[in-house]
Parts: C-alpha cells; structure tokens; sequence
C-alpha cells in the first residue's frame, strides 16, 4: 500500500521549471532513494513532499494527508542537506523543544531522545551544540527527524561532507530505521550509499525523472559504475583480472559491481586484512545520469530503457510530457 | 427530528474541534515563545547583560530624575553676587538656576568682564553686569515672583493673597476657524490687542479671555497664547499696559510669556476664559490640545503653561527609546532564521507559519509591554500613557519583522532598522510638540501620552484617531511578513521589491482561499487603508510647516499618488506572479472592485473630521473637503458617490496597464494619480 503519493508534481521558478511532472509512489516501508546531478530537482522534490515548498502543479501526499496539514506533519521526519541548528542550545534542550513542538509527552520524548542518542553514539548531550564537530551535529539534526517517531523519514544528503566513518554509521543507522518498518526517502550523491540501502530509485535531470527501477535495473541497463574498494591488503585475485593500484599503505580495487565488492571483501578478510573506505567514482556517477540525460534528450521523450515499473497507480512522467 | 439532533451533533463536534484547534495552536504558540526566550537567553553574552542593565538604569535614573526634578538644563547658569544676610540671597539659594557669591568676593574688571552676572547692592537695588546679565536679570526677576507667589499661597487670608482670581476653562473650539483665524482679538469692554494687533471677530468667543473686575465690567480678549506677545487689559481703561513689570503680581494678568498688563483694581471675582492655545493666523490652526478640561484654581501668572510642553515630552520620549533597542534584537533573531536557514526546521512541524512569528514575536512584545508599563509607573504616566505606547511597540515590532524578511543580509537588516527607527522616532515625536497647538499632533500616539502627562484628558475619539492607524498597519506588517515567511523566499535571495509582490501576492491567495481571487483587489484595498491614512497624515504633518501655496499642489499630487498606489499594487502583483488572466476584461473587473474597496475604507477612515482636523486647509487637500450640510440633497449623494467613480475609473486604468508589465503598469499608475489629483482640485474649487 503506498504511502507516499507523487503525481505530476511541478515547480516553477520565473519560467525555469526546477521540477517537471514528477510522478512516483512509495510503498510502505520501503526505502527510496532520488539521485541526480546537482541541480536535478532532487531537493525540491523533496521539499515539496515534505510541505516546504508549494507546488506550482501537481500533488503530494503524505499517509493521505496533504504537506501543511499538521496531521501529516506530525508522521514526517525530515532531515534537510544543510540542517543548521540552534548552537547556543544543548542537544538535549533542542531535541526536547522538537518534541514538545510535536506534542511528544516529555517522558515519551526523554526516553526516545535518550534511546536514539544512544544508538547514535553520541555522548556531550548537554554539550552547546556550538561546540560540537560536524559528526555530532549531523546526529544531533537526524536525532531531531526522529523525535516524532515519524511513519515517513526524508533524509535529503545525510552524509554529505561527513567523514567515511560517520557516513558509514549514519548509513547503517539508515538501514536499521528502515528495518524497523520506517518509509524513507533518501537523496544522496554517492551511488553506493543508494544501492546499498535503497529498494527503488528515480533519477532526475534537468527536473525529470528519466530513470526509475531498482539499483540493479539501472545499473545493468546503463551501467558505468565504478566502486573502489580501498584495502589493508591486495584481493585482486579474487576476481581475476581487475585493475588494482597501490596508494601509500592501501590497495586500491577497482569493480563494476556490488557483487564484485562483496568478493573482494570475502578475500580481504581471508587474506587477515580490512576493508577501509569504498567509494565509487564522481565521474562513474555522473556519466550514468549523463548517459541518461543524453539518451532521453536525443529522444526528445527523455524516456528511459529502464523504466522497468509498472505501477498502476502512478503515471509515467514522460508518458505525461508526450501528452 | 433525528436530522436535527444529527445537525446539532455535527455543530457541536465542529465547535470542539475548533475549540481543540484554538488550544492547540495556542499552545504551540506558548512553546515557541518560551523556546524563544530560552534561546535567546543562551546568545546573550555578560556584556550585553551589563550594557542593557546600564542603559536601563540610566532611562529610568532620567526618568525619575525628570519626572521629580524637570530637566535641569539651567541649573546655576547664573551667578549672583549677593549678601547672605540679603533678602534676595534666599530667592537666589532656593532657585536651581542660580549660584551665589557674596558681594565682597564680587569682580567687576574696566572691559566689563565680571564674575557674576546680577548684583543685589547692600541698598537692596538690583543690577546686571557681562553679556548674561540682561537675561540672568530676568530671570532672576521671575525667581522673585515664584517667591512672592509662594508666600501669597502660604497666606491664611486668600483675599489678600489674591486680590485677582483667575479660573481657567478650556472649552471646545467651535469649527470654522478659517473664518476666525488671523483675528488677533476682540473688544467688547475692554481693548485687547491680539498680535498682529487686528480686533477679533466676536464670533471668536470661544477664543477669548474674558476679564472680569470688581465693578462687573467685562473685557474679552482673544488670547493668542502661542504668541509671545500677548497682551491684555482691563476694562477700566487702563490699556495696553503690557510690560515686565511681573515683579508686581497682584492683579497682572500676564500672557503667555509672562508679559503682563496691569490691572490694578484688586478682585477676588476675577474670572479669565482661557481656551487653550491656537496657531497663528497663516496655518490657522485650530485648538485640541485642551479640550474638554476644566479647572478653577487660584493662579498667579507665571503658573500658566507655555505651549511647549518640553518636560512632557522628554518623558514620553522615555517610552520610544528602549523600543529602538529591542527592535535590534527581535530584527536579529528572525534574520537569524533567515541567513542561517534555521527556520526551515520549524516550518516543516505542525506548527503553522502564523503560530511561529507568533511565538517568536510575543516575548518581544511583552519585553516591551513590561518596559512600557514601568516606564509609566516611574514618570508618573497614567493607563492612558501605556495604552498610547503600546501600538507604537506593536509598529516598532511589526515593521521590523517585515524588514527582517525582506533584508538580504545582517547589513541591509541594519539599515532597515535604522532606517524605522528615525522614521518611527520622528513620526512619533515630531508630532507631540506640537500637542498644545495643533490636532495635526494627534496623528501620534505619544500625543496621547503627552497629554496623559500634562493631566489632560482624551477623548475615546482622539484615541482612535491617533492609534488605529497604528493597530492596523502592525497588523498589516506583520500579515504582509508572515507571507513570505516561507522557504521559498525566506531563503532566497529575491530582489527587494520581488519579495514584496510575493508578500502582496500570499495575501491574494489567502482571499482567494476563502472567497475568490476576484474579490482579493476589493479586500486588499481596504487591508492597505491604514497605510494610507498614516502616509497621508505624516504628508499633512511634513507639509504643515512648508507656505500653503505651495503645500496644497504638492498634496494633491501626492495623496493622489499614495491612494492609487494603494489601489493597484496588489493589482499589479496578481498579474505578475500570474494569478489573474491578463485580459482588458479581467483588469476591467479587478479594477473596478479595487476601486470599491478604497472606495469602502476610505469612508471607514474618515474618522479625522471627529477631531477637526478637516478644518485645515493642507488636510482638504489630503482628505477632501466635508460636504456642507446646506447643500442639496440629489448635489450631497453626488459629491459622496463621484469618489466612487473615481476610485473605480483610476484604478481600472492602472488595472490595465499592470496587466501588461511593470513599464506600462508605471505610465498607467502616473495617467491616475493625475487623473485623481485633478478630480480633488476640481471638487475642492466646486466645493468652496
């Protein structure tokens, strides 16, 4: 059942259309995810979603309620790019006044603010939020997203800027929420970050989507993804032929899949090392959503191969730009 | 009957959804407000604490200092050289304004250099030496007569104390003052010269001072106590007689000035009409500043009031200075919003936009509200006092949240508040000095106070005039903000004047919510009124001082100018962000309801002619004339609805030149503030 509704939403700016006839849906505890080059739509989709930003066309709604209505407000958790916080106030103040805004009972909200700062790992809870690292602040702002226990997380970039560790435990903790029967809808950059947490993905360009499946759907038809997996020691091996690259004490493995990255891992740990950071490349990256971009350009259409959804509910957005 | 029962279950179901709704958003409201100050709270640094204490302590040390002591600009600017054992050395003593030296420590060099400036001889002769000696004479002159006249109210025997008695009454001037004004005075026993020295009309009665000696006679005079020369005589002839001799101030009746005329027939039934005082004949102002006030009491002439009520002033002046330093910090906090984009948070929780600027304006408010109140209590400011300054606080507050919305940055927020700052300052003060002269003052709530302090009371009618504008343009200010108080323009960096379309334009589709985007011209129009009044008053009070030829044809254009911007701004901002059709037809009918509206509102707004304001010249210009009760009836309903026609034909035309742009939108604006000045000059000369 879906819980999230998007259909044919629509963003104008002084005749520059930031978003154009957004259409998708989110079922129920699924996890999201909208990637795109910077100035794709992306957050003002979410935005729009979240009740921020008034469409110019088009509608949203959250659990049936439209963005705006308290109702909805009270199920949605939102985690914007750049979430500045109030640095003069504790972190425990500043979670506390979220939940006393949402009408959290204070002992309800002690016990869940102490719960999730817990899980967090984040301790100095009484710390001025001025004096935090970037880490904790990141924490603090998603800590404050779930103040409200909402049915519907957006979480716009949450690792963006952090260091690998800190993304790694905010993606997991990503990945828990959503185990825990949370609807998110994430946006992110890295690639790995989405395929690694997300049930389905939209792309967007130039305020379209021009893509929509699972990770798997996108890659296999446009592909181009490079991962590198940054290791204590050399698994090249494991896969035979693979560009393989020493950097100061690290070994650098390059693979076009996640399957690939989960055997060099398997040889990384046979072989006593570790695994230190993966990433995948910008330029991998960006030539997917150019590859996409070009392709549904030179169409004229902007649809996409990978359109492999099917959804009775939803409208195909290019579908609706032909009409 | 079960659709009735059903029927009032479903009223009563709304109204405890309502009920819950109120509670709900009143108490989101709370916790805004209480998160405010607590936050707020957390930015203030120990020196911020120390300078806002210091500051406090030095208004209220000024305060009370003024309200016990006046102002004390005078004290010991003079020096006299007296004997300690002299008479006059305790007039000297008991006077701030002098210090003394004993005559034997007395310098007198050949160039005339001196270390004194009056000398009291040993023979009780009085003398002045230097270039302050004629004005310390003086001056020491009136600190005699203060003395005497203390004795004389120390004295059992009033009679003797008072062989003249003086009642003031303050009567309510009759309209008409064009006709009157200039008269100097009138003569109907006695002979008083006003000053320009022209006998009055008698019709002036209300204008009067009335004499009356032992023998019964009666003398009226036309007191023009703004002037510095007024003058009086008695009936018995002896006239004209006005002199400095106030040394002897049994039976002087004196001016203004303290200028008096002898009158030496000692009475204890001498009653003097005194109105308050008027304005000279070429602004032929007329008098409100003492209306409906009435005191009978014995009085010396020195104890009369000058029109300039400085002390008065200085302290309502009291009430606007912390204003200008809250504003700083309420200005920060929501730019703080803004640049920090920290408000994005609390926009996407279930609280409203209204809750939050609510919650966020209130501790402000009430911060201003305690300052207000204490204000009060030290200077001595009565109920009326707080209830002036209060809308000025809610302006002070109102226009700065606006300001804060539209300012791109902590710069240009400092100079939007500078800038409301010396606007609301001066749109405030200016106007109450004139509280003795003019009801233009009256335009400004610290009139009110003023009048508060000098123990004046203020008609319910007066209040209104002076604070509605200001309740409404708050509201106004702060509807206008909360429009954009949205991420879309809190945290974009948009163009002044585009933001303001935007504002104008969340207001179009507010109406358009509740009724229809057509009627939003109509309602708009009428929202802006206050606007229009408060800009048409602050012309009237700027113009006041300019030579009325020239103040009457910059007016006319200028209230033409300020109403039919009023009239089509939302108008213009409709078809800009694309909310009307830009069709000849549909600017017709936007127009025409635009037109309607003003058209509604301005007669709302013609509370002015209650405080005779109407009665200058420069206010016909603004606000038209009033019709003449003596004109026909079929001529009555034609003057009252041809400003209909106007409002209606002027802002069709700006209507139609908005619909294509702002280029045409100018030139059509410019066609109607021409067409409207000229329709207000054609109906003034048709009138008069």
């Amino acid at each position: 059942m879906a819980i999230v509704e998007v259909e044919n939403l629509r963003k104008e700016y002084g005749g520059f259309a930031a978003v154009e006839g957004s259409t998708f849906s989110i079922e129920r505890g699924e996890v999201f995810g909208i990637v795109g080059p910077n100035g794709a739509g992306k957050t003002t989709t979410l935005k729009m979603i979240a009740g921020l930003i008034e469409p110019t066309d088009g509608t949203a709604t959250v659990a049936g309620h439209t963005p705006g209505e308290p109702a909805m407000q009270r199920r949605l958790g939102f985690l914007p790019e750049e979430s500045p916080l109030y640095e003069e106030m504790t972190a425990l103040e500043y979670l506390t006044f979220f939940a006393d805004l949402y009408d959290v009972p204070s002992e309800v909200a002690r016990e869940r603010i102490d719960r999730t700062l817990d899980r967090l790992d984040l301790e100095h809870r009484t710390r001025r939020i001025g004096n935090m690292s970037k880490g904790m602040k990141r924490k603090v702002a998603i800590a404050r997203a779930l103040v409200n226990d909402p049915e519907v997380l957006i979480f716009d970039e949450p690792a963006s800027g952090l260091d690998p560790l800190t993304t790694n435990y905010i993606i997991e903790f990503t990945r828990e929420l959503s185990e825990a029967g949370k609807t998110i809808i994430f946006s992110a950059h890295n690639l790995f970050h989405v395929e690694s947490i997300c049930d389905r993905v939209a792309v967007m360009n130039h305020g379209r989507i021009v893509a929509r499946g699972t990770v798997d759907e996108i890659r296999g038809t446009h592909g181009g993804t490079e991962y590198h997996v940054y290791a204590t020691v050399d698994a090249s091996h494991a896969l035979g032929e693979i560009s393989a690259s020493r950097e100061n004490d690290q070994v650098r493995h390059v693979v076009g899949g996640m399957d690939d990255v989960e055997s060099i891992r398997e040889a990384v740990d046979a072989e006593g090392g570790r695994i230190t950071d993966i990433q995948t490349t910008t330029p991998s990256l960006e030539e997917i959503f150019l590859e996409i971009a070009s392709g549904s350009d030179a169409e004229g259409t902007a649809r996409s191969d990978t359109e492999t959804e099917a959804d009775a509910d939803t409208t195909d957005p290019e579908e609706e730009l032909e009409a | 009957m079960s659709d009735d029962r059903s029927s009032s279950e479903s009223i009563r179901r709304h109204l405890a959804s309502l009920r819950r709704g109120a509670v709900g958003s009143f108490r989101r409201t709370a916790r805004i407000a209480r998160w405010e100050i607590s936050r707020s709270a957390g930015t203030v640094d120990r020196r911020t604490i120390v300078a806002v204490a210091a500051i406090l302590v030095v208004v209220g040390g000024v305060g009370l200092s003024v309200a016990e002591d006046g102002i004390g600009l005078e004290d010991e600017l003079y020096v006299v050289g007296v004997d300690s054992d002299d008479p006059y050395a305790d007039v000297a003593t008991e006077s701030d304004r002098f210090r003394t030296i004993a005559l034997e420590d007395v310098r007198i060099d050949e160039g005339g250099d001196s270390n004194v400036d009056v000398v009291v001889t040993r023979d009780g002769e009085l003398g002045y030496v230097g270039d302050n000696g004629e004005q310390a004479f003086h001056a020491f002159r009136e600190a005699i007569e203060a003395e005497n006249a203390d004795r004389m109210a120390a004295e059992d025997d009033d009679v003797a104390a008072y062989p003249v008695l003086v009642t003031v009454e303050y009567q309510e001037r009759e309209t008409g003052m064009a006709a009157e004004s200039g008269d100097g005075g009138s003569d109907t026993g006695g002979d008083v010269i006003g000053t320009d020295g022209v006998d009055a009309d008698e019709s002036a009665a209300d204008d009067d001072t009335e004499i009356v000696d032992t023998d019964g006679d009666t003398a009226v005079a036309d007191s023009d106590t703004t002037s510095s020369d007024s003058e009086a005589a008695d009936s018995g002839g002896d006239r004209g007689a006005s002199d400095d001799d106030t040394t002897d101030a049994a039976g002087d009746v004196v001016g203004s000035d303290g200028s008096g005329s002898d009158d030496d027939v000692g009475s204890p039934e001498t009653t003097t009409d005194v109105t308050s005082p008027t304005a000279d004949g070429e602004f032929q102002v007329p008098d409100v500043g003492a209306t409906a006030t009435e005191e009978t009491s014995p009085a010396t002439p020195d104890t009369l009031s000058p029109p300039f009520p400085f002390q008065s002033l200085v302290l309502a002046f009291l009430f606007i200075v912390p204003m200008n330093f809250v504003i700083q910090t309420y200005g920060s906090t929501i730019m703080d919003e803004r640049i920090k984009r920290r408000g994005e948070l609390l926009l996407v929780s279930p609280s409203s936009r209204y809750e939050i600027v609510a919650g966020k304006t209130l501790p402000y408010l009430l911060g201003l509200v305690g300052i207000v109140v204490a204000t009060a209590a030290v200077i001595g400011g009565r109920t009326l006092s707080v209830a002036a300054a209060i809308p000025i606080a809610l302006v002070f507050l109102a226009s700065t949240f606006a300001g804060a919305m539209l300012a791109r940055s902590f710069k240009e927020l400092t100079f939007v508040t500078v800038t409301i700052s010396v606007l609301l300052t001066t749109y405030t003060f200016v106007p109450a000095i004139f509280t003795e002269v003019t009801p233009i003052a009256l335009i400004s709530p610290l009139t009110l106070v003023v009048m508060d302090l000098q123990g004046e009371s203020v008609r319910l009618v007066e209040y209104l005039f002076s604070t509605t504008p200001f309740y409404l343009s708050a509201a106004v200010l702060f509807l206008l903000g909360i429009g954009i108080y949205r991420e879309e323009d809190m945290f974009a960096q948009k163009p002044v004047p585009a933001k303001i379309v935007d504002a104008i334009t969340s207001q179009i589709d507010a109406v358009s919510r509740r009724v229809s985007s057509y009627w939003s011209p109509f309602v708009l129009s009428v929202v802006f009124m206050p606007f229009v009044f408060a800009a048409q008053l602050l012309a009237v009070a700027l113009l006041f001082v300019v030579p009325e030829s020239i103040a009457l044809i910059v007016m006319f254009v200028l209230a033409a100018a300020v109403e039919e911007f009023a009239k089509s701004i939302h108008v213009y901002a409709g078809f800009a962000r694309s909310r009307f059709e830009p069709t000849i037809r549909v600017a017709a009918i936007l127009g025409a309801l635009s037109g309607l509206g003003f058209f509604v509102g301005e007669k709302i707004t013609h509370v002015g002619q209650f405080v005779g304001l109407s009665d200058l010249p420069i206010s016909v210009a603004a606000f038209g004339p009033e019709l003449g009760a003596d004109l026909p009836l079929v001529v009555l309903l034609a003057l009252f609805l041809a400003p209909l026609a106007l409002h209606v034909v002027t802002a069709i035309i700006s209507a139609t030149g908005a619909r294509r742009g702002r280029g045409t939108y100018a030139v059509a604006f410019v066609v109607a503030t021409l067409v409207h000045a000229l329709y207000n000059l054609g109906v003034i000369l048709l009138v008069s």
